[in-house]
């Protein structure tokens, strides 16, 4: 009989988180929610971003340093979109930091527990919370990095290059965001442990081996996020909402466990509403209701666009100033839209977790700025077409690494972050091969030209190049070759 | 990732075909009526997306050499650099800004130089930075008189 009420209560107890997931995101750390941080983006959201195709690395026009822009010329335009796209990313990276700084906070709260997880058996869990101390560490280096090139794209005069470097923050803003979602999960599965050891669970081997599991299950996508190679960041994505779906049905089988090691019942009710506050910050609450087939009203549900962001059914799941700041990005081509649909995805919680990528319908998809042109420019050819992906090359010449190290390209701006990727003919071509040149006496090889302007520049102004003249000059000559100005990371191959 | 297809095919035809599709009977002909246009705004007018500036200056040398006209073009580069560069003229005073615009300009210059003319467009450049030409000077063309006394035509 007691434990037919107990079960009773814990239902009753589940069923009402599952109703917290239907109120509208509370006004603190979440992770996806965007408020304007700047004063100045609201003036940039009433010029609207250009839309339709438009080509991204190929200004128009002549490169004239013009000094008076007007807003409604290509290049006003241009700088007004580089100028949006960077406010956004600058939105996006305080988003992600609430969230960092917020779990950064819940790690060294369960250090110091010891009354709970640092407690009796803290040997075995404490480590654990090291764990997520350590890849809390990687995303705030990401973090930092991606400010810094946000400030040097902030800095450059040229406005492709502005952009490009942006891009070059993207995957790193996308690592730290993805990495902070998946933590915060990690970070409620120690606080349930936490909570059951503050209420005397005393079986501590079968959550270990339930730990363990779930480390096991997360570490994949973590060591891909903070790999930073574009490619598996972009799996990662692709397959964070079912490892999402999956880690919230492995909590709900940890908390059932959890009760039913606690036999009172004054116990049982504390620890569901434990759960319910514990969940209450991360993306997990969304997909709590997941383990009753008694949710079915939830199942169905569409998600639509709607004045005030996304809506899974009467549930906001992200805001209009989220999809607006991302829609920013996505068109910019800084972040995914396979990042983008996976957060979202998370947010909207259960509904979405199991479903394919293109499950996200496709008016929620545009909302975010998919399109044509930016489906083209993210198809990386390799899984695409099942081709293989033109290798990449030094735009700063690598001969010259030091030479580029004293003039600021080190950390997350040296020169390996400045590859392109060329298909041969291209690559032969500026490299002075293939014989493609039409005159003798110039030889036009790449390295040789671009090492030639800046050493004559430089010695012309009398001191040391800074980074962003060296970016001006080196821009300017991209144009001329046609190089896309879209940089990927050396690998070292 | 990018449309544009500069490199792709026969660009040399390309490039000739649409010199001649617009009137003008060689590249030269082409790049001297428009004497203050970038490279790449030239590149631009006879392919936004098949031909590049490079590909167009790459012609120039090529017709310039056997013309015996190299010089004309170095000076005609220079004058496409400045204004760019410099689009308000030669700067009245060398501040460290404008220092960096008119070191960009020559730098960027130097590379677009054929080796036969490496040596002299060194001088020429020294000679522009110890006696400065007067604030707002912006050569139109390659017969701008301050050019030519700097950069002589060679005998033909």
């Amino acid at each position: 009989m007691t434990s037919a009420r107990s079960v009773l209560l814990l239902a009753l107890a589940l069923l009402s988180t599952g109703c917290a997931s239907w109120a509208p995101p509370p006004g603190r750390g979440m992770n996806l929610r965007y408020t304007p941080h700047e004063a100045a983006a609201p003036t940039v959201a009433s010029t609207p971003a250009p839309e339709g195709p438009r080509r991204l690395h190929s200004r128009r026009g002549s490169r004239d340093a013009v000094t008076a822009v007007d807003p409604g010329s290509e290049e006003g335009i241009e700088r007004g979109s580089a100028l949006s796209a960077h406010l956004a990313f600058r939105g996006a990276l305080d988003d992600v930091s609430v969230s960092t700084r917020h779990l950064s906070g819940a790690l060294s709260r369960l250090e110091d527990s010891h009354g709970g997880i640092a407690g009796k058996a803290a040997g075995l869990f404490v480590p654990h919370v090291e764990y997520g101390a350590s890849q809390l560490r990687w995303m705030d280096a990401e973090l930092a990095a991606a400010t810094r090139l946000a400030h040097a794209a902030s800095e450059v005069e040229d406005v492709d290059m502005q952009l490009a470097l942006l891009r070059l923050a993207g995957p790193r803003l996308e690592a730290a965001m993805l990495g902070s979602l998946l933590l915060a999960a990690w970070v409620d599965f120690l606080n349930l442990l936490d909570v059951a050891f503050k209420h005397g669970y005393s079986a501590v081997e079968t959550l270990l081996v339930d730990t363990d599991r779930w480390q096991t299950r997360m570490e994949p996508a973590m060591r891909a996020l903070a790999s930073r190679e574009p490619g598996q960041v972009e799996a990662a994505a692709q397959d964070m909402p079912a490892l999402m779906g999956h880690l919230s049905s492995e909590f709900n089988r940890t908390a059932e466990r959890l009760h039913r090691g606690l036999r009172n019942v004054e116990k049982v009710m504390l620890l569901a509403q434990l759960v319910e506050m514990v969940t209450m910050v991360s993306a997990m609450r969304f997909s709590l209701p997941a383990m009753r087939p008694s949710a079915p009203a939830t199942l169905g549900v569409g998600m639509v666009v709607g004045g005030d962001g996304v809506m899974v059914g009467t549930r906001l799941v992200v805001s209009a100033e989220w999809v607006e700041m991302m829609r920013r990005l996505v068109r910019a081509g800084v972040l995914s839209l396979t990042t983008v649909s996976a957060a979202v995805r998370i947010q909207a919680g259960q509904v979405m977790l199991a479903e394919a990528y293109d499950a996200l319908p496709r008016g929620v998809r545009e909302a975010l700025g998919d399109g044509p042109e930016v489906r083209g420019m993210r198809v990386t050819g390799k899984a695409g077409a099942g081709m293989t992906e033109p290798p990449r090359h030094h735009v700063l010449p690598k001969e010259f690494r030091e030479w580029f190290e004293k003039r600021g390209f080190t950390g997350e701006m040296d020169i390996d972050q400045f590859c392109v990727r060329l298909e041969q003919a291209h690559h032969q071509a500026i490299h002075g091969g293939g014989n493609w040149k039409l005159g003798r006496t110039w030889p036009g090889e790449w390295n040789r030209m671009i090492m030639k302007a800046l050493q004559d520049a430089e010695s012309r102004l009398g001191r040391l190049l800074t980074r962003n003249e060296v970016l001006e000059i080196v821009a300017e000559r991209m144009n001329l070759y046609k190089i896309p100005m879209n940089f990927t990371r050396w690998d070292g191959r | 990732m990018s449309e544009d297809r500069s490199w792709e095919g026969n660009w040399k035809a390309r490039l000739y075909e649409r010199v001649r599709e617009r009137g003008y009977d060689s590249i030269t002909a082409f790049a001297e009526t428009r004497p203050t246009a970038s490279l790449v705004a030239l590149a631009e007018e006879l392919g936004p997306d098949d031909i590049a500036g490079v590909q167009v200056f790459s012609g120039l040398v090529a017709e310039a050499e056997r013309n015996h006209q190299v010089t004309r073009l170095v000076r005609g580069q220079l004058v496409r650099e400045l204004c760019a560069c410099l689009p308000n003229g030669w700067p009245a005073v060398l501040d460290d800004a404008n220092r960096f615009k008119v070191a960009k300009a020559l730098g960027l210059w130097s590379s677009l130089t054929p080796t036969t003319h490496e040596e002299c467009v060194r001088k020429a450049g020294d000679a522009l930075l110890a006696s400065p030409p007067p604030p707002g000077w912006c050569p139109l063309g390659p017969d701008d008189e301050l050019l030519r006394a700097l950069l002589p035509d060679e005998e033909v």
